[in-house]
């Protein structure tokens, strides 16, 4: 038996001694001192954490070793119940990202990673030609939008919309020369879902159209917007910018989700046919104008919304009586994902100062869409009627007519849409035109 | 001399099961695909530790994903945390609460930027672990992780009352294929 052991004794020395592998004296030293300086750095590495810890609250380990599905569940429960690990709500802290650092800070301070410039591009590009010859068959760039904003702090946020555009159109001699517009240059402040400040030059809150899409032909489901919302330097009808301050809001509703926006601001310019529309650095006038808008989000139909505006401000056209203007707009949209139903209405009423005669100007428009995969064909109607005799806006006259076109989602950044748009006026031969657009985003 | 030789086997046995043990615990562990369960492959709505709330509707998640709703009830505001485009989990988030694809809810999300209504735009994450950090940093975030990610530094909230080990929850991730 002891020569038994002896010998499987002696088998097992001789397998580890297999396994051992000779160092001579120097490799030993050089490892001793690597070790030595190991040591070090550990002692200096746990005192810079130690120093850290007194200033943000510790974190738990994050690489710790994989949980078992009972330990988990434990830890879930331990999690649910647990105030004790909170961590400091408002400290500035830093969050890794792939071992990088990202950025998060909290409260009011300013964390300049925060502060980088976000930019997003829109583009448009289209042909356009129409047949009765009045105007020739075109190549045209479109606007060149760069959407620019900052998150300055918690409360604060900076937006800007910068839009490269040639025209307008209406004047032929800088029809072709590129001007830069400054569409949006907005401060917002958020105190909390309540109020909402915005400070700077902003789309006007009449009706839907013209703050769901702005300057972007991209967002837009057809070749260009409803007359009502065309643009004030092509011909267009409604105070669409303004320079001023907003409150926006929720209104406390339930599952009405009620909003309420106010605006006061410069209006539009009116004294001179020559003067900018936007008076973005000095009112013709004293009076400011007012708008006010309430919407409902109902939760009960997703994608609904229906609304309600109400502005008003006061025009001083040059040698003429002073004219009291009032817009109502109402408006009933669906959006999802994939169908759009877009209806509005609204009526402008302008009150020339000493005389009894008002003029009203109606004007509607409704527009469906249904996507089928990447085509999204869409057809609408639109109808705006003023008086030949409109102290405002004489050009305007009666215009109705149907569109129609196909829009085909080519990536998810490029959309090129063809569309043919019917329209007729009071005074002149109705107008058919066919356009082919390419709208992007970068 | 049988006993011997029977006691000489009985010696070598225990040296080689002593020697297999001694290999077995100095070999480097191998690293296997994890065979989840049904349970842990769910998607699990993660929340910071110090937020009060203990249960989401479908509902509101989907007016949180979609950047509808922008705080929590006790005013904080909400930071939206998603994985990368093509990861599973976001895939489950998209058809299951967003009901929209990929390119639809990247353009929505945009335009909502666009138009004001997103005040901060979704912070994307690249794996679980930096999903976990950022929730557990950040007071207001809001993210999700397979269930088997979970860990003790996050809160998961029930949706429609269930956790994603209870039978009848609806958010369900597409199985890790072992390799």
């Amino acid at each position: 038996m002891m020569l038994g052991i002896l010998i499987s004794a002696s088998v097992l020395r001789a397998q580890k001694a297999s396994d051992v592998t000779v160092v001579d004296k120097q490799t030993l030293q050089a490892l001793l001192q690597r070790i030595d300086q190991l040591e070090a750095r550990v002692k200096q590495l746990e005192n810079e954490k130690q120093a850290s810890a007194s200033v943000a609250p510790a974190a738990p380990s994050l690489e710790a070793s994989p949980l078992t599905g009972i330990e988990k569940k434990q830890e879930k429960v331990v999690a649910e119940s647990a105030s004790t690990a909170v961590p400091q709500a408002d400290s500035l802290v830093a969050v890794e990202k792939n071992g990088q650092q990202d950025e998060v800070s909290m409260g009011e301070k300013t964390d300049f990673n925060r502060t980088l410039l976000k930019i997003r591009g829109f583009g448009d590009m289209s042909v356009q030609g129409i047949a009765d010859n009045s105007q020739t068959t075109s190549f045209s760039l479109g606007k060149l939008n760069l959407f620019v904003t900052s998150d300055i702090s918690e409360k604060f946020k900076f937006l800007t919309e910068i839009v490269f555009e040639a025209g307008p159109v209406i004047s032929e001699a800088n029809s072709n020369v590129f001007g830069v517009d400054l569409e949006r240059m907005l401060l917002q402040y958020t105190y909390n879902e309540y109020f909402h400040l915005l400070m700077g030059r902003n789309r006007t809150s009449i009706g839907y159209y013209n703050t769901a899409y702005h300057d972007s032909a991209w967002f837009q489901t057809a070749i260009a917007p409803p007359f009502l919302y065309t643009y004030e330097n092509r011909g267009g009808i409604l105070p669409l910018p303004i320079v001023g301050v907003s409150a926006t809001g929720l209104i406390p509703s339930g599952s009405l989700g009620l909003h309420y926006i106010a605006e006061v601001g410069n209006g539009s310019a009116s004294l001179l046919p020559t003067s900018a529309p936007v008076q973005n650095v000095v009112d013709e006038n004293n009076h400011k104008a007012v708008n006010l808008a309430v919407f409902a989000r109902p939760e009960a139909v997703p994608g609904v919304q229906v609304g309600f505006s109400w502005y008003n401000d006061l025009l001083t056209p040059y040698q003429q009586a002073k004219v009291s203007e009032n817009i109502f707009a109402t408006y009933a949209v669906i959006e999802r994902p994939k169908f759009e139903w877009l209806n509005e209405g609204l009526l402008i009423r302008h009150a020339p100062a000493g005389s009894s005669h008002v003029y009203y100007t109606p004007g509607f428009y409704t527009t469906i869409s249904k996507k089928f995969g990447r085509y999204q064909p869409y057809m609408g109607f639109q109808y705006v009627n003023a008086s030949d005799l409109e102290p405002v806006f004489p050009a305007v006259g009666w215009q109705q007519g149907p569109y129609t076109g196909l829009r085909y989602n080519a990536n998810e950044s490029v959309a090129v849409k063809l569309q043919y748009s019917h329209n007729t006026f009071r005074h002149q031969a109705a107008e058919n035109s066919l356009a082919l657009q390419v709208a992007f985003t970068f | 001399m049988r006993r011997l030789a029977g006691l000489l086997g009985i010696v070598w046995a225990v040296a080689f099961l002593l020697e297999g043990a001694t290999r077995e615990s100095t070999r480097t562990p191998e690293i296997v695909p994890a065979i989840l369960s049904p349970a842990e492959q769910n998607l699990a709505i993660v929340v910071n530790l110090s937020n009060p709330l203990a249960n989401l509707t479908r509902q509101e998640l989907h007016s949180i994903f979609l950047g509808e709703r922008n705080y929590w009830p006790n005013g904080r505001k909400i930071t939206l945390v998603l994985r990368e485009a093509g990861e599973a989990e976001r895939k489950t988030v998209l058809r299951d609460i967003c009901r929209m694809n990929e390119e639809e809810y990247k353009n929505h999300i945009l335009h909502g930027l666009y138009t004001g209504e997103i005040l901060v735009s979704p912070k994307i994450l690249a794996t679980p672990a930096g999903v976990r950090k950022f929730v557990f940093n950040v007071p207001g975030a809001i993210g999700y992780l397979r269930a088997s990610d979970v860990d003790a530094t996050v809160k998961v909230v029930r949706v429609d009352e269930l956790l994603p080990e209870d039978q009848g929850y609806k958010l369900h991730v597409e199985p890790i294929s072992a390799k």
